[in-house]
């Protein structure tokens, strides 16, 4: 009986635990609902705490939204004034074209969606002022009329500067920018507008010309031209689009690829950077921090210690132009060496991974001129990196036994920060 | 003579042993071999796109065909034989696999294969991938791991066409497993942990 009892006892004590313990979540919910859509989907980009600064955040053009300054490119509001709750959903929902950022319709619930941007509105003191949402009226129908006198706005309101005069950057005095927070921009291809992050319809674009594009520098037009010409300015950037590659015939791909081809020649540099930011070189030749963030001021400096077991440490190589440390003194053939065929200026053989010059020689000459060129104009980083070591000769020779006599496969060792000495500084 | 034939046995076990330890020492003979080598094999391992009838689509898989080779997608989206990458399972996947404080990653299977492969995803699932790391599950996978951020740098038109050249290459069944979020890193200290060398897929890959 005392044992039943205390059994009884026992189970009661336990349902009451379950009970409390499954009160739990609706209790904590209410609040961070949104932070744990936050924390599952969007820390690779945008950083725990919301400051742009995730691990992926330094390889990506444009940079993603640092949540905590309250500034927003794709608005229906105000300059300086906040977005709205629905422009902030929108942005979610279809995310930005061209960018790193998806759209997540269908992968959040609407109310999920609603969840997270409660949570990234609550990460900056701004939208603590209520958003002043701009009044859209019916505009102005695209027409031939309307399209020329868009012209005249462009050319009145001299957009070409940074867009061209033909949209395409052609006669612009730079079409590269640093945003309010030093990070790299590009000016907008008004003929592809596919590339156009917040959507190309002449009412998307009258928004960017009317709020203009916080932290850029893209002004709003407001007070410059007035709300028809705005209109007739949008009109004008709709009309210029160009097919896109995907909906192109033979002959005009065969023309679009060599124009391409012809523009890369002219401008090996911008050709070069496009290959260094799309063949992964960054990855490996910048150090980052536990956290996998680039450590600033290093990209491309090399410095990462790569453990290839069996056969040894292996820290990248400095790839900006420092000429005591970095490819600077190196001759445009043997860093096309080194690209294609793996040996150093040394003479010095590379195993065949994780650098893969193997691929990089089936470039074209072309490019990876291109590649040398734009090398030449990273800026100088000091940062001596010290020389491979070989492993240990016995221990050398039992990780090859394990690799090839008792078949276990050998890692191979991503470590954090920068094995090199940066020095002077 | 008893002392001689003692000897004689002493001898070839010492070379026996020296060979043994000089074998594992040479094997694989990355050095030796000439680097022009690897390149050669890199360069004919992408299928050609010449049997594409629709010349827009020939041209665009063209320029997709380019980018998948000079980006080294089969250092890790390759099934890896006793010969180095298997080069007729061309981007059949489960060649690499990957331990971070946060995951376990095998490769995967790359060709429009419509069990295994990207015949399950659309285009613009891929494309979403290859933007921006998202799956359709909403994980998104991390930027060394799969280096989608670099790749998130491509031009919409050069992503485009990356996609059409993976879906003109030849099927192959090949399952390879699913991430498994959440594990622990074994090696401290390290951020990243690759393993390389066999098939971590789960069933053997045939072509169709």
């Amino acid at each position: 009986m005392n044992r039943r009892l205390r059994y009884m006892c026992a189970a009661a004590a336990a349902l009451l635990v379950v009970a409390a313990v499954s009160q739990l979540p609706a209790r904590v919910e209410a609040q961070p609902r949104g932070k744990n859509v936050y924390d599952a989907h969007c820390v690779e980009c945008h950083g725990d705490m919301g400051r742009g600064d995730g691990p992926s955040a330094a390889y990506v053009t444009p940079r993603p939204r640092d949540f905590t300054s309250g500034k927003y490119k794709i608005r229906s509001t105000e300059t300086g004034s906040v977005p709205t709750d629905d422009d902030l959903m929108q942005s979610v929902r279809q995310g930005l074209y061209s960018t790193a950022m998806p759209g997540w319709a269908r992968i959040l619930s609407d109310d999920e969606i609603a969840d997270v941007v409660a949570y990234i509105k609550g990460l900056s003191p701004q939208f603590g002022t209520p958003p002043r949402p701009v009044t859209v009226g019916a505009g102005v129908p695209s027409s031939p009329e309307s399209i020329a006198r868009g012209q005249q706005v462009y050319d009145k309101l001299q957009c070409g500067k940074c867009h061209g005069s033909d949209g395409r950057g052609t006669g612009a005095v730079a079409t590269t920018f640093e945003d309010d927070r030093q990070q790299p921009l590009r000016a907008a291809d008004l003929t592809e507008p596919w590339t156009f992050h917040g959507g190309a319809t002449a009412r998307d674009v009258y928004l960017r010309f009317r709020t203009g594009m916080a932290g850029t520098p893209m002004p709003s037009f407001a007070d410059a031209a007035s709300d028809s010409e705005m209109w007739d300015l949008s009109n004008y950037v709709v009309s210029m689009a160009r097919k896109p590659v995907w909906s192109m015939n033979a002959d005009e791909i065969k023309a679009l690829y060599e124009s391409q081809a012809a523009d890369a020649k002219a401008n090996p540099v911008k050709r070069g950077a496009y290959l260094v930011e799309t063949l992964a070189c960054v990855v490996c030749h910048t150090p980052v921090d536990e956290q996998k963030r680039m450590l600033p001021g290093l990209r491309l400096a090399g410095g990462v210690l790569l453990r290839i077991v069996p056969f040894g440490d292996y820290p990248t190589g400095n790839l900006t132009s420092d000429k005591a440390t970095g490819l600077g003194n190196w001759s445009d053939d043997e860093i096309k060496r080194a690209i294609t065929k793996g040996i150093l200026r040394d003479g010095t053989r590379l195993l065949p991974f994780p650098m893969d010059y193997a691929s990089n020689s089936t470039m074209t000459a072309d490019d990876l001129s291109a590649v040398v060129a734009y090398l030449r104009t990273v800026p100088p980083v000091t940062n001596k990196v010290p020389a491979p070591r070989r492993t240990f000769l016995p221990v050398y020779l039992w990780g090859k036994f394990k690799m090839l006599i008792l078949g276990q496969d050998p890692p191979m060792v991503f470590f954090p920060g920068n094995a090199g000495l940066t020095g002077g500084r | 003579m008893k002392r001689f034939l003692r000897w004689a046995a002493v001898v070839v076990v010492v070379i026996a042993m020296f060979g043994f330890l000089a074998f594992l020492y040479f094997i694989p003979p990355f050095f030796t071999t000439p680097p022009e080598t690897f390149g050669k094999l890199m360069a004919d391992a992408a299928p050609a796109v010449t049997d594409i009838a629709d010349p827009a689509e020939r041209a665009i898989a063209e320029r997709g065909r380019y980018i998948v080779m000079t980006s080294g997608c089969i250092g890790c989206h390759a099934v890896v034989g006793s010969q180095g990458p298997d080069l007729s399972l061309y981007l059949g996947g489960g060649g690499l696999k990957i331990q971070t404080p946060h995951a376990t990653f095998v490769s995967r299977n790359l060709t429009p294969d419509k069990e295994t492969g990207l015949g399950r995803r659309t285009d613009d699932e891929v494309k979403r991938v290859l933007r921006s790391g998202t799956f359709s599950d909403g994980h998104v996978v991390e930027g060394t791991v799969m280096p989608w951020p670099v790749f998130s740098n491509w031009t919409e038109e050069d992503r485009h066409a990356v996609v059409v050249y993976l879906r003109h290459l030849k099927p192959i069944h090949h399952v390879t497993p699913e991430p498994v979020l959440g594990r622990a890193i074994t090696i401290p200290g390290a951020i990243e942990q690759d393993y390389a060398g066999k098939d971590y897929g789960t069933s053997k890959a045939e072509r169709r």
